[in-house]
C-alpha cells in the first residue's frame, strides 16, 4: 500500500509531487521576485529617465543662465562704455556751449564796435560832407543829439582880441542865461584856456549853462578856437557810453576843421574860386612841386 | 530771392546815412531816401515800397501825418511802417502806434536793432 501511495505521489516523470510543488512554489516566488525586480527596475528606469530629463533641463537652464550672464556682463560693459561716451559728449556739449556763449559775446562786442565805428564814420563824413556853415552847425547838433543823446548844448567860439568866448549856436537851453565867458574863468573858460576836455563821469544830470556836464575844446593844430558845452542829456541816458568820448574827440577836431573850411568856402564863389589860393601857391613854388612828398615840421615831430 | 524796397524818411542826413548803413547789411533790399514827409509821400506815389522807416519830428510834414497818409493810401495801406522816436517820448510812440505804425526804434539807433526789426516785418530769414 505504501508503495502505491508513493506511486500516487509521483508524477509521470517520476519526480515527486512535493518536489514539483516545491519547485513550483520556488519558481513562483522566483518569478514573483523577478517580476518585482523588473518592476523595480522599470520604476528605477523611469525615475532615472525623469532625473535625466530633469538634469538635462537643469543643464540647459544653467547653460542659458551662463549665456545670459555673459550677455549681461557684455551689456554692462557696453553700458559702461556708453556711460563714458555720454559723459564725454556732455562735457563736449558743455564746452561747445561755453564756446558758443563766448562767440555770442564776441559777436555782440563786434556788433557794438561796428556800430560805434559806423557812428564815427557817419559823423566825420557828415561834418566834412558840406561846405555850408549852417549845415556844419546843424550836423554838430545832430551828432550831439542823435548819436550821444545830448538834449541841450552851446557852441562857443573864441574872440582872442577881447579875451572872451562867445556862444554862436545852442539848443535846449535858456537863451537869456547865455553870455560871453571870460577866458580862464569857470569851466568853459578853463577848457578854452587849457584845451583839456572836462567830462563829468559821476553826474551826467543837472547841468547848467555855468556848470555843464561836459565841455569839449574845439581844436586845430593844437590851438583851441572854441568849445562845445554839454548841458543836458536825454532822460534815458544814465552814463556815458565808451563811444561818446570817441565822438567828443572826433567833434573836438573835425567840427573845428569843418567850421573853418565852411567859413572859408562861404566867402568864395564856388569850389574853383575856393581853390584859387592853392593855384597861387603852386604858381609861386614853380613847376614840378609835389605836395605829396612834403612832410611838415609838425608831422616830423609826430614821427619822432 | 525777392527784392525788397524800403523808403527811409528822415530829415537828418546823419540818421539817414546810419539807417542806410544798417539796411545795407540785409541782402536784397534797395533803399530810397526822403528828407521830409512830403518828399516821402511823393516817393510813395511814384513807386511801390515794401517797408517805410520814418522819423517823427520832421519839417513840413512830420512822421505821424505820414503814417496817417500811408494808412489811407490804396497801394501802401498794408505796408509795414517803422517809426524812429527819441527815448522817453512815449506819447509820440503811442500816437504813432495808434495811427497804424507797425513798430518803433528808439534813438540813438543801433544797427542790430534796425536789422532785426526790418527782417521781422519783411519776414526775412
Amino acid at each position: 500500500m505504501g508503495s502505491d501511495k508513493s506511486r500516487d505521489l509521483r508524477q509521470p516523470s517520476g519526480i515527486p509531487r512535493n518536489v514539483i510543488a516545491e519547485r513550483e512554489t520556488f519558481m513562483r516566488a522566483y518569478l514573483k521576485r523577478g517580476f518585482e525586480i523588473t518592476e523595480d527596475l522599470l520604476r528605477e528606469n523611469q525615475k532615472l529617465r525623469h532625473d535625466l530629463a530633469q538634469v538635462q533641463a537643469d543643464n540647459a537652464r544653467l547653460y542659458a543662465q551662463v549665456a545670459s550672464e555673459d550677455a549681461i556682463r557684455e551689456l554692462l560693459t557696453t553700458i559702461e562704455g556708453l556711460e563714458k561716451e555720454r559723459n564725454a559728449l556732455i562735457e563736449r556739449s558743455q564746452e561747445l556751449k561755453r564756446a558758443s556763449e563766448q562767440y555770442e559775446d564776441r559777436n555782440l562786442q563786434i556788433e557794438s564796435e561796428l556800430n560805434d565805428l559806423t557812428n564815427l564814420y557817419v559823423a566825420a563824413f557828415q561834418l566834412h560832407g558840406t561846405m555850408s556853415l549852417k549845415h556844419v552847425v546843424r550836423h554838430i547838433g545832430d551828432l550831439l543829439f542823435q548819436f550821444i543823446g545830448v538834449s541841450s548844448y552851446v557852441i562857443y567860439l573864441g574872440e582872442p582880441d577881447r579875451n572872451l568866448i562867445r556862444p554862436i549856436g545852442w539848443t535846449g537851453c535858456d537863451e537869456a542865461a547865455l553870455k560871453p565867458e571870460a577866458v580862464g574863468q569857470g569851466m568853459i573858460g578853463e577848457v578854452y584856456l587849457t584845451g583839456v576836455p572836462r567830462i563829468d563821469d559821476e553826474t551826467i544830470f543837472g547841468g547848467t549853462v555855468e556848470s555843464p556836464v561836459a565841455v569839449i575844446p574845439l581844436m586845430v593844430d593844437d590851438q583851441v578856437i572854441g568849445v562845445i558845452s554839454v548841458i543836458g542829456l536825454h532822460g534815458h541816458k544814465t552814463k556815458w557810453a565808451s563811444v561818446d568820448k570817441e565822438l567828443f574827440k572826433l567833434l573836438g577836431v573835425h567840427a573845428c576843421t569843418a567850421l573853418i573850411a565852411a567859413n572859408l568856402y562861404d566867402r568864395e564863389k564856388g569850389p574853383m574860386a575856393a581853390l584859387a589860393g592853392i593855384r597861387e601857391k603852386l604858381a609861386r613854388e614853380g613847376p614840378g612841386t609835389n605836395w605829396a612828398g612834403v612832410v611838415s615840421e609838425r608831422d616830423k615831430r609826430a614821427v619822432q | 530771392m525777392k527784392e525788397f524796397t524800403c523808403l527811409v524818411v528822415e530829415d537828418s542826413s546823419m540818421m539817414r546815412q546810419l539807417i542806410i548803413f544798417a539796411l545795407a547789411r540785409i541782402k536784397n533790399i534797395s533803399v530810397t531816401e526822403a528828407d521830409d514827409g512830403v518828399t516821402g509821400l511823393k516817393q510813395l506815389a511814384n513807386a511801390r515800397f515794401d517797408l517805410v522807416i520814418t522819423d517823427i519830428n520832421m519839417p513840413i510834414m512830420d512822421g505821424l501825418k505820414l503814417v496817417q497818409r500811408i494808412r489811407t493810401d490804396k497801394v501802401h495801406k498794408d505796408v509795414p511802417v517803422i517809426i524812429i522816436t527819441t527815448e522817453g517820448s512815449s506819447e509820440d510812440k503811442e500816437r504813432a502806434m495808434a495811427l497804424g505804425a507797425s513798430a518803433y526804434i528808439t534813438k540813438p539807433i543801433q544797427a542790430p536793432q534796425v536789422i532785426a526789426k526790418v527782417k521781422e516785418l519783411l519776414k526775412i530769414e
